[in-house]
This record gives structure tokens, sequence and C-alpha cells, in this order.
């Protein structure tokens, strides 16, 4: 029989509507309304496979609003397997009804880089004019004109996965990676435009297929064994997610060789500890956890390992809840998600309104727009990295 | 006339704080309990006191009942609508009104959760001590109405011994506040009736909570034992040297090993049950107490000592502990739950004979619970697809819940009755003791338009709920 949604009746049957996910679904604690937490949410995937709702309006909305951002999964004590059954559930979404205009014509920009160089370029000068906003979650303050040239190598021991909007937009992190890693002993190559836009929002759109294609020409532009690192967690959850996404055995073997940047170093003590770092402590920094480190790939920690030698690490007390970025959910729902980013920036100052660091260039954006102070943790490391022509700090 | 009832609701809440549709019905027909879901009418989400008595005017208006819901992490049933109530939903009346350090209360509305209540008195040297399992998502507000409990209440007693005042409004829309937080105002203790009303005496829409000084020591132990017995036998032995520990917690080795896969706590996995012990006080009594306790644990045959070292290790018992019941559906996705309470003395006999019951009927039971004030959590573990077992299911339960009551025990520790326990209420109470508690809610509510069928035995349009022959999949039958 064909189910609607087409999820697996074992996957769903897991959630005992216990209800221990509820605090931690940032929609839930905005909305306090069922229809928008997880609980609910998989209530209303059963009720369609079973027949017993329509996907109406009212159903829509309240799966439109889950910004996927895994905050469920990780609280939840039965396994339920979240993320699989949002992602079953977006593609027959998608399938149901086309995504808004806004957001075709984005995700169809992001699949053609060279438009996106030229159009950002545009942008640049537009916002320079003072024509376009600097208070945007969904692009930088200043639109850089030109890019920081690159230090990666032709060949290298790793391949820096460089993306496809944040290679354009906030290029600096790339450079801040290359620099690290270098600092590390490690030898950097580029993924390149070949290599382009790793899909994420596709799949989030529940755009399945376009996201495979997405994923098979990463794969097929980046063959070998290199380890390759990612610098934003959005791409790296999704490329981790590739062996799920496309079932077959050359996905998963290419999801196993890839890692967060920090993560990476953090499991190479050895490479951490030759960065020469200057002696100098910078004022504390809070550490933001982007729900695609802290929730998808669970390796937040790493950023805290390779901080710590650099700055006073601040925690914020809200237990990894999201900040409402969560790909393009700010974009679609921005009345949502503006409530989810003030419990976000309500925590950070509790924390002490320090500088905060974030793994993400989507969150950095959003959080940006709201006055927060935001950089990438690798940004800070390499600032802290003795230059060689300055010798004796 | 659903039409000019929801038009009235909107007009007093405003349109968006009034759902009435496909989607909002269907979850809230039903809370965390074991019952598919009963039928609810308009769904309020009112933000103040004028709000609530708003809704309860408009249930009177249109001779309707009304369900007050918090969170609803119930296991009972006591948030099911039967009826087409009026569904008034405390969650977003979560404001912290005032706290009064030096007389150690704090005035708060109904929706706040317990857990965030914690976390905002954290540094003020103060907390609230009714810690159910569900704190992290349950609401003073249920808690107030199921009179709940939890593990450190063994010490510090249940919800009731926490609740100073409650605002009420009462099902005929008047609004009245009982007990006073500056202490007994003399009169009758209507405070004391309304704490554990599970919703059918009115709606609470502020409490007056009693904040509880922080321990200045606190020590986690866990006891490991090879038998179950020996266990249960540890436990009468420590109360019985005189020694009340703020919370003593089993959890058989089936609990444990789910447990264990969700979080890493190191508990031993070859086990056949853990005791968790914690003792407080002054750090000097602290460790007194745990020398002792090691001493008599030892004593009893405990396999073996640990206290945790540090505040992250503690942290790790207990989040272990708080998430058993979900983690359980790791080992099938269906689960029935009792709450009885039996004497102490008496754990080691029911113990066995909850195993034995389970074996009978050829089912998994697994038990995790309040060891210290002889509060069973047994839980018959199944698959709900699986032909005829729901008669085997609720068969062993009856058991399971008689066993207790011959053993001198009563049916709800801290669950409620809600839906779920009714039909048990006469094996309990004589029919005296029933009359008066009916008396005493009809004074409440001569027209039964509060959470009707609850609590009380009796006819029940909500009676095809209350069958449970198929549970939808996915209930923690
Ligand atoms: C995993 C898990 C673990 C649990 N562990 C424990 C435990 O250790 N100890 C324990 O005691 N319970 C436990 N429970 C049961 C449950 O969490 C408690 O009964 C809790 O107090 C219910 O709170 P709630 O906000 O979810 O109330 P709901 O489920 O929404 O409602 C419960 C009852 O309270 C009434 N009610 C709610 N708000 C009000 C109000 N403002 N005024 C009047 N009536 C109201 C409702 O009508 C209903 O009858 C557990 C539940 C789960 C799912
Ligand atoms: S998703 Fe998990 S935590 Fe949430 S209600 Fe279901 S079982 Fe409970
Ligand atoms: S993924 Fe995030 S937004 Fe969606 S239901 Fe889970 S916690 Fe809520």
């Amino acid at each position: 029989m064909n189910l609607p949604l087409g999820l697996d009746p074992d996957e769903l049957a897991v959630c005992v509507s216990c209800g221990l996910c509820l605090p931690h679904c940032p929609t839930y604690r905005v909305s306090l309304d069922e229809r928008y937490s997880p609980r609910g949410r998989i209530n209303l995937m059963r009720a369609v496979e079973e027949g017993t709702l329509t996907m109406d309006q009212e159903w829509f909305d309240s799966l439109d609003t889950c910004i996927q951002c895994l905050g469920c999964e990780t609280a939840c004590p039965s396994g339920v397997k979240y993320g699989s059954l949002i992602s079953g559930t977006k593609t027959a979404m998608a399938q149901q009804r086309t995504p808004g205009h806004k957001l075709r014509a984005g995700l169809w920009v992001l699949k053609h880089p060279r438009l996106l160089v030229w159009g950002s370029r545009a942008m640049a000068v537009v916002q320079r004019l003072g024509l376009l906003s600097r208070n945007s979650s969904l692009w930088p303050k200043k639109i850089p004109l030109r890019r920081p040239k690159s230090t990666a190598t032709a060949t290298g021991e790793v391949v820096l996965f460089t993306g496809c909007v944040m290679d354009t937009w906030m290029p600096e992190v790339h450079r801040a990676a290359e620099k690290v890693l270098q600092a590390s002993g490690t030898a950097v190559m580029l993924s390149g435009t070949a290599t382009g836009c790793c899909g994420a929002l596709h799949e989030h759109a529940g755009l399945t297929d376009q996201a495979q294609q997405r994923a098979q020409r990463v794969m097929d532009s980046l063959p070998g064994e290199h380890p390759i690192l990612v610098d934003a967690a959005g791409c790296g959850a999704a490329l981790k997610n590739y062996g799920h996404l496309l079932g077959t055995e050359q996905a998963q073997e290419f999801a196993e060789r890839v890692f967060d940047v920090q993560e990476w170093l953090a499991k190479h003590p050895e490479r951490l500890a030759k960065i020469p770092l200057k002696e100098t402590q910078r004022p504390p920094v809070i550490v933001q956890d982007p729900c695609h480190l802290r929730h998808a790939q669970q390796c937040h920690e790493a950023v805290r390992v390779v901080l710590a030698p650099v700055a006073e690490l601040v925690e914020l007390d809200d237990e990894g809840l999201c900040c409402g970025a969560g790909g393009s959910f700010s974009l679609v729902h921005p009345e949502l998600a503006q409530g989810v980013r003030e419990r976000k920036m309500e925590a950070i100052a509790r924390a002490g309104n320090h500088e905060v660091v974030s793994a993400n260039p989507g969150c950095a954006l959003h959080l940006g727009a709201a006055g927060a102070k935001v950089r990438h943790p690798l940004e800070l490391l390499a600032e802290a990295i003795v230059d060689p022509q300055e010798p004796g700090t | 006339m659903p039409d000019q009832l929801l038009a009235e609701l909107r007009e007093a809440l405003g349109p968006k704080s009034v759902s009435f549709g496909g989607a909002a019905q269907l979850l809230y027909s039903r809370d965390s309990s074991v019952f598919p879901g009963g039928q609810p009418g308009p769904v309020c989400f009112p933000e103040t006191t004028e709000q609530v008595v708003a809704c309860v005017q408009a249930a009177v208006n249109h001779n309707r009942s009304f369900v007050p819901r918090g969170a609803g992490t119930g296991l009972a049933g006591g948030a099911i609508p039967c009826d087409d109530p009026v569904m008034i939903v405390t969650t977003r009346m979560n404001k912290i009104l005032e706290v009064d350090k030096q007389k150690q209360f704090a005035w708060v509305e109904p929706g706040v959760i317990n857990l965030d209540l914690s976390r905002y008195l954290l540094g003020t040297g103060l907390h609230f001590a009714p810690d159910p399992s569900s704190q992290q998502s349950c609401t003073i507000g249920g808690n107030v109405a199921n009179n709940s409990g939890g593990p450190h209440c063994l010490a510090y007693g249940v919800t009731s011994a926490h609740i100073l005042a409650v605002e009420v409004v009462l099902p005929d829309a008047s609004v009245a506040v009982f007990g006073d937080p500056e202490g007994p105002a003399g009169g009758y203790d209507l405070r004391g009736a309304f704490v554990g009303g599970e919703g059918t005496l009115g709606v609470a829409t502020r409490v007056a909570v009693r904040l509880t000084p922080d321990p200045p020591a606190v020590r986690t132990m866990l006891l490991d034992y090879q038998d179950v017995g020996t266990a249960a036998d540890t436990v009468s032995a420590i109360i019985g040297a005189g020694i009340v520990p703020a919370a003593i917690e089993m959890m058989d080795q089936k609990v444990i090993e789910v447990v264990e896969k969700f979080i890493k706590v190191g508990y031993p996995q070859d086990a056949a049950a853990v005791l968790i012990v914690e003792v407080d006080g002054l750090i000097d009594g602290v460790e007194h107490e745990v020398e002792r306790i090691t001493e008599i644990a030892l004593a009893c045959g405990t396999r073996t000592v640990r206290v945790a070292a540090d505040e992250e290790e503690r942290a790790r018992i207990w989040k272990g502990r708080k998430n058993a019941f979900g983690a359980i559906a790791q080992v099938k996705p269906g689960y029935y739950l009792h709450d009885t309470v039996i004497p102490r003395t008496k754990l080691t006999e029911v113990i066995n004979k909850v195993y034995e019951t389970a074996e009978r009927y050829d089912l998994l039971v697994m038990n995790v619970f309040h060891a210290g004030d002889g509060n069973l959590h047994p839980l018959l573990i199944f698959d709900p697809q699986e032909e005829g077992i729901m008669d085997r299911v609720l068969a062993a339960g009856e058991e399971i819940v008689q066993t207790s009551l011959d053993a001198g025990g009563v049916l709800s520790g801290e669950h409620g009755i809600g839906l779920e326990k009714r039909r048990f209420m006469d094996r309990l109470f004589s029919e005296n003791d029933l009359d008066a508690q009916a008396k005493l809610r009809h004074t409440f509510d001569p027209d039964e338009r509060a959470n009707p069928h609850k609590v009380l035995p009796g006819g029940s349009s909500c009676a095809e709920i209350n069958h449970m022959d198929k549970p939808p999949e996915g209930t923690w039958v």
C-alpha cells in the first residue's frame, strides 16, 4: 500500500507521545502550541498516513514551520529518528505543491556559481549605494566586492569544501580555515567551482531529486581519499548525510571522509598542538552551537577544544536551542524565526553579551542582523596565530 | 451554537488565541497517557486570568464543559476532552510573577514549566522541590492538579506540601484565592482540597509555591545488585536505620540497559538492579550519612557502592533516571504503566509478584520507581500490533493493581486518577468515602462542567475512550 507520505511505519511508531521533546523545540518554545511541536508534527504525519487528516492548509503550516534543527532528536529518549521522518515528509510536501517563487529563485541561483559571483558583486554595489539593507538574515552587512586571495595549493592532504554562497559572501572564513590548517602543518587544496553547492537547502525544501543531483556532482568532483573538511556546519551536515540521501556505497564512503574543520583538528591533537599561538589572551567569547553541528553532526565539543587555548569560553544556558536561522526558514517564516531569535538574543544577554562564535554562516548572519557580533571560531583562531613576520610575540 | 461559542471566545481572546480545525482538534485530543483521543471543542490559549474567566463564562453561556490543560504530559488521561469541551490550555500563562526570597515563596502562572522555574531560581539559593521525571516539560498547574511527586519528594514531600496558595477560576466563572503564601489563614483548607483536584474543581490561574533552600551539600550514590530482592531489602534497611535520604530510586536490569543506550551514564550493565541514593544537608552530616549508608548497603549484600565524583557525574546519573520512561520505547513501541504505592516493608514481596504476573501473561515487565516511598511504576512492554495482546496487558495490569491493594497499598502515587484509574476507585474507597468526595466536587461544580468524567467512577460518554481494546500506534499503552 502506498502511504501519502511514504514514511516507515516502524519509525513513526517509535514516538510514544511523552512530550519530553517539547521544551527543546524552538517553535514550540515560541508558540506554546502543540501544532508547532515535534510531538504534534509526528502525530500530524501519522494522521495523514492513517487517513484521518488530509494535507490541508493548517497541516502544511505546522510542517512548514519545522526548522529541521533536530533539537527534538537529541532530546528524545525513545530514539525517534525525527530527521528522517521530516525529510520524508518534506519530499512528499514538495510533490504536493511547488515551493514559493522566492525560495525557488534562490535555490536556482545556488546551482549556478558564476551567476552567484556576478549577482553578489551587483548586490555589493547596490548595498554600498545604500539601496540594500545591512541588517538582513540572508546576506552579510557588507557583501564583499572582491574575494581575498586564497593561499591554498593545487594539491594537498585535505580538501577544504568551499560551497556556494559562503565562498562569495564570507570568503574570509575560508581564508581563516586555510591559515589555521596550514599552521597546523596541513597542506590544503580547495574544492573549487566544479564542486559547487552541497544541496542542503534543496534537501530541506523537500526537493530531493535536486539535492541528489547536487550530491552526485559534489562527489564526482572530489574523487580520491582525501579527507574533506567543511567550515560551515550546514554544509558539513549535508555532506555527511549523502550516504542516507543517495543510499549508495559510494555515497556512504564519501560521507565517511567528511569532517567539520574543528572536528578534524580536535581528532588530530598533534596537529592542533603545532599551531603557534600568541601569548595574549583575548576577551571572553560566547560559544553558540549551530544545530547542524550540535544536533546533526554532534561534534560541537570540538569548537571548545580548538578555541580553549585562545579565549575564555562562555556557555549559553539554553541547551543548544536553535537560533531560528535554519536554512531558508527565516526567509519563509520571518515572524516565528524572529521569536526564536529573540530567545537566543536573550540567552546571549544573560551570558554577558560578549562576542559570539558560531561555526555556521547562516546562524552568524541571522544573529548578526539582530545586532550580535558573531564570528567564526576559525577566524578567532587564525587571528591568534603568531605572525611569522612579527617575531617575538 | 458552536459558531457563536467560537465567536465569543475569539472576541475575548483574539483570533490567534483560539484554534478550531483538524490539526488542533487532533493534537489536543490526547495527552501522554494510554488513551486514544477524545473530542475537544475550541482550543483556547488564554494569557491572563480575565481571559480564563472569559473561556469559562463562554462555556457556561453555551452549556459546554471545559478542560484545563498544561503540557499534556499526564499519564492518566486527565487532560483528555470528553463531550467537546472548551480546552483551556495554560501554556502561554508562563510568567514568574514574583519571587520573595525572604519569605521563600514565589507567585507563578500555571503554565510555567517546572524546570524553567528551577533554572530561573538558580543562584538565589532556593528551589521548587517537586521534581517529576517529566519536569523539563510539565507545568506547575499540572503538578498542582495531579499533586505530582518526584524522586526528591521522599524527603521533601509531594507537590501539596509546596503549594501555599492558588488563585482559581471556579466552574461558574468566579475567581477565588485559596490559601495565603504568608501562612495558614484559618478556615477550611480549600487550597488542600484543590491540589490534586485534576482540573475538576476549576482552573488554577496563579500559584504561590513554597521555595526550599538549596542544601549546602549533596552526595549521589549508585549502588548495584545481583538480584532485585537485595536491592529492596537495602531500601528498607536504610530507612529502618532512621536515615531519610533525599531520594532513593530503583531501576531493574532491562531499564538500565535501555537508559545506557540513550545516555552513557556508566550504570553497570550486568547488574540485576541499581539504586540511586541521594543525601543532602550540611557537609559533615552528608559525609557521615554516605558512610553509614555504605556500611548498611554492604551488609545487605550490595555489590558495589559508587559516589558521584562531581556535579557532572551526578547530573548524568539523574538524567538517565529521568529519561527512563521515554527510553523504554526502544524495546517495544507500547507500554502500560501503573503507579501504585505499597508499604515499603512489602517491597520485595510485591516486586516478585509483579515479575511473576508478567511471566504468567507472557509479557515483558520493566521496573523503575521511587523505591524510598514504595511508589511502584511497573511497565508492561508490548507491541500493540500483536493479536490479542491488549487483553493480556489489561488483565496483567489489573492483577498488579490488585496485588498492590492487597498488600495495603493505594492506587496512585503521583500520576492521578484521571480517566484511567476511575474503574479501580471502588476497590480502594467505601461507598461513603466516594460519596463524600462526590459532594465536595458538586459543591464546587454542581453542573459537572469542569473536566467531566474524571477521577470519580460513574457512567461516562467517554466510555469508548476508556475501552482500550485497540490502542493507536505509539501510545504509552
Ligand atoms: C516521561 C514522563 C515522566 C513522568 N514522571 C512523573 C513523575 O516522576 N512524577 C509524577 O508525579 N508524574 C510524572 N509524570 C506525569 C505528569 O508529567 C505529571 O502528572 C504532570 O504534573 C502533568 O503536568 P502537565 O502540565 O503535563 O499537565 P496535563 O497533562 O496537561 O494535565 C494534567 C491534569 O491537570 C489538569 N490541569 C492542568 N493544568 C491545570 C490548571 N492550571 N488548573 C487546573 N487543572 C489543571 C488537567 O485537567 C489534567 O487533569 C510523568 C509523565 C511523563 C510523560
Ligand atoms: S519524539 Fe520522542 S520525546 Fe518527543 S514525544 Fe515522541 S517519544 Fe517523546
Ligand atoms: S526539528 Fe527543530 S523545529 Fe522541527 S520539530 Fe524538531 S525541534 Fe522542533
